[in-house]
């Protein structure tokens, strides 16, 4: 009977177009266009060069060493060597961010303040400050330059490090396929909503007929749940295959426990539908309304809209995070590709089994009835 | 005995949809299971059927206190549902293979089953249409063969021809008394009395949640006062004065309506010279005459006041 109605439960969810879109196209299309959105996320946080003129008089002429230092920062600077009238022109058509006159003394001339404005100061606030330097060395202690001090006042060394918790480049919108899947996983409610009111007779009449039948319900029931996660978990993968295979997703390299977590927000996914058609009598269209409700207000509240949404439930209100299970399969996710133990990867697992736990026994509780009050 | 229900009592908070209801069903007989819309016959049958809490009563099937786990009666029960109960994402066939495989694990015995279920609603022709590519007559059909696929001593049907066209409702009826025939007993529930009438060897009437009539049809119509019914089309009725046709001795009631004169009298005694007579001397033509017997709306009318199809 377990395999009977195992074979015939794959075959009604498959043949369910409607819950294949939701359960499986809509992530699908989802992830696409959200790979199309951020795909130039990351290109747009690279720096662009700092457009700048130098004015050419005969002050300039008489300071070689700032025509040398200015184009030797060509990785901050495009520089211009053009007449006062000319760059003021460029800075009139906003086709530089300022531009440089030596007099007495260095100028900067800009027509707004800004990141690049500010960019350009600091450097020759920087020349400045290593010229004067220089001189105040040569007036005061000629022999000093006999040792090389000279190389020392230009250059910079850094003594901070970045070392990586991880061998994984933190990459943010990794986090938008991680809330994607954890709704994915949550959508399987669709199926446990599907599989609840099939075997209910107060909620559909075949579930009557199956009532009817000289067969232990609970056995339908598990083989019915069974079949529902096996399709869920199917849909899973081949949404993870198509994240890493085709829109070259990056999730890390432990396939093995990203399989884990997907099979255990599966469980909570379905689980959480079964539950929701038990406990809910009105119509499956309220049951379906609720479970999506309840699906995308998690996922928000993971992070699939915005991030920082994610970033304020976990410094304001941290137990929420524990709660949402779209946040414990997101978090999972982020475990797995960010650190290198698996405690809080592990820590989540364990609840979302709890939950998993939960749903089941609400159901279990409900279902267990042989007769109904009313049908 | 096939079925013994005794004193049933089913209450929906203060409304009381059966009132110590009682039943017996012999083996081999179609039982009709008459009664307005509301009347509880599917409430009674959902009892029997220990889908729905009852809270008085006991059920015997196949003298067996019949409960949900009850697994060797309910393998001898068919129930063919009011509603349409088969999965639209299965097949004509998958449907009714399903189905029987809840009661049929052995899959070549199976094989047959469904071959003749199939047969025998005649749907061969639509082994591989989904549901909804059905119409109501067909998908009613199927209904029928996911609930007696297995072969089942006891067939319960639920008002299974609404909504089916007159056609498609003979076809029901015939398979019905075919399956009668074939040695299974059955309950068949209606609000349709000429259903009942047609198929059922012994009609119980509900009303109000409790059988308020039962026997045989004519021995239904027996239980009342009235006989034959009279109908005379009057073609010039406007200047009848019915007072002394429904003076005469055996006269239960005589009206008019639309030219249509049907006159009510006890059994046997119809005075139909004498209605002639009356009607002659008020210089009233008459268009045509028939009789007809009683009808089962007229057992409940009589019982309860009220038309069976109110």
């Amino acid at each position: 009977m377990f395999l009977f109605n195992y074979r015939y439960r794959l075959k009604c969810i498959f043949r369910d177009r409607q819950l294949m879109f939701w359960t499986f196209l809509f992530p699908v299309l989802l992830a696409t266009l959200f790979n199309l959105a951020f795909s130039n996320l990351s290109s747009s946080d690279n720096f662009l060069k700092v457009n700048v003129a130098v004015v050419q008089n005969q002050a300039l002429d008489q300071n070689p060493a700032f025509t040398e230092a200015i184009d030797g920062a060509d990785d901050l600077f495009v520089v211009q060597y053009t007449t006062k009238s000319a760059a003021e022109a460029l800075l009139n058509d906003n086709q530089i961010d300022g531009y440089i006159i030596f007099d007495s003394k260095l100028n900067l001339v800009v027509s707004q303040s800004g990141l690049n404005q500010t960019i350009i100061r600091e450097f020759l606030d920087d020349f400045v400050q290593s010229s004067a330097t220089i001189v105040t060395i040569i007036t005061t202690n000629p022999t000093a330059l006999d040792g090389g001090i000279l190389a020392g006042v230009s250059s910079r060394n850094e003594y901070l490090t970045a070392v990586s918790a991880s061998q994984s480049n933190p990459d943010p919108v990794v986090n938008y396929f991680y809330a994607l899947i954890a709704m994915t996983c949550l959508y399987g409610g669709f199926l446990g909503v599907k599989e609840v009111v099939a075997i209910q007779a107060d909620l559909s009449a075949v579930g009557a007929r199956i009532n009817l039948a000289p067969t232990n319900k609970l056995t339908v029931f598990l083989s019915s749940m069974l079949a529902a996660t096996t399709v869920q978990l199917l849909e899973l993968l081949i949404l993870l295959a198509f994240l890493i295979g085709v829109l070259g997703i990056n999730f890390g390299d432990q396939l093995g426990y990203i399989a884990l977590t997907c099979l255990a927000g599966s469980l909570t996914g379905v689980t959480f539908g079964a539950c929701i058609g038990s406990i809910i009598k009105q119509g499956e269209g309220l049951k379906i309304g609720i479970l999506i409700g309840s699906t995308m207000t998690m996922s928000f509240l993971a992070g699939m809209m915005s991030a920082d949404i994610k970033y304020l439930v976990m410094t304001r209100v941290p137990i929420l995070g524990y709660l949402n299970p779209a946040s414990l399969i997101t978090d999972s996710f982020y475990a797995l590709y960010y650190y290198n133990t698996h405690t809080q990867f592990f820590t989540n697992i364990l609840l979302l089994c709890g939950f998993t736990l939960l749903f089941s026994t609400v159901t279990y509780l409900v279902l267990r009835r042989q007769k109904y009050a009313s049908l | 005995m096939v079925i013994n229900v005794k004193n049933l009592v089913k209450r929906y908070g203060d409304l009381i949809a059966l009132d110590h209801f009682n039943l017996e069903v012999q083996e081999g007989e179609i039982l009709g299971l008459l009664g307005p819309n509301g009347s509880g016959k599917t409430t009674a049958i959902n009892c029997i059927l220990s889908l729905l809490k009852y809270d008085k009563g006991t059920i015997e099937i196949y003298d067996q206190p019949m409960s949900p786990e009850a697994y060797d009666i309910k393998r001898n029960i068919g129930v063919v549902m009011q509603n349409v109960a088969v999965f639209n994402e299965l097949t004509v066939y998958e449907n009714i293979d399903y189905f029987c495989g809840l009661y049929i694990a052995d899959k070549q015995t199976r094989k047959k089953l469904v071959a003749e279920a199939i047969d025998f609603v005649g749907l061969n022709d639509f082994t591989k249409f989904y549901p909804k590519k059905l119409s109501g007559g067909l998908l009613r059909r199927l209904n029928i063969a996911c609930g007696i696929a297995h072969k089942p001593k006891l067939i319960i049907l639920d008002e299974p021809t609404v909504a089916v066209d007159p056609q498609s409702r003979n076809n029901i009826l015939e398979g019905i008394m075919a399956l009668n025939r074939q040695g299974a007993t059955i309950i068949y529930t209606s609000h349709y009395m000429e259903e009942v009438e047609q198929i059922a060897s012994r009609i119980a009437i509900m009303d109000k949640g409790k059988i308020i009539a039962m026997g045989t049809n004519e021995e239904l119509k027996m239980m009342i006062k009235s006989g034959e019914h009279i109908n005379l089309e009057l073609l010039n009725p406007e200047h009848l004065d019915l007072t002394e046709i429904q003076a005469l001795p055996h006269i239960i009631s005589a009206e008019v309506t639309d030219h249509q004169l049907v006159v009510k009298s006890s059994r046997g005694k119809n005075n139909l010279i004498a209605i002639l007579d009356h009607l002659k001397d008020q210089n009233i033509t008459i268009g045509k005459i028939y009789s007809e017997p009683p009808t089962l709306n007229d057992v409940f009318l009589e019982i309860t006041g009220k038309e069976l199809r109110d």
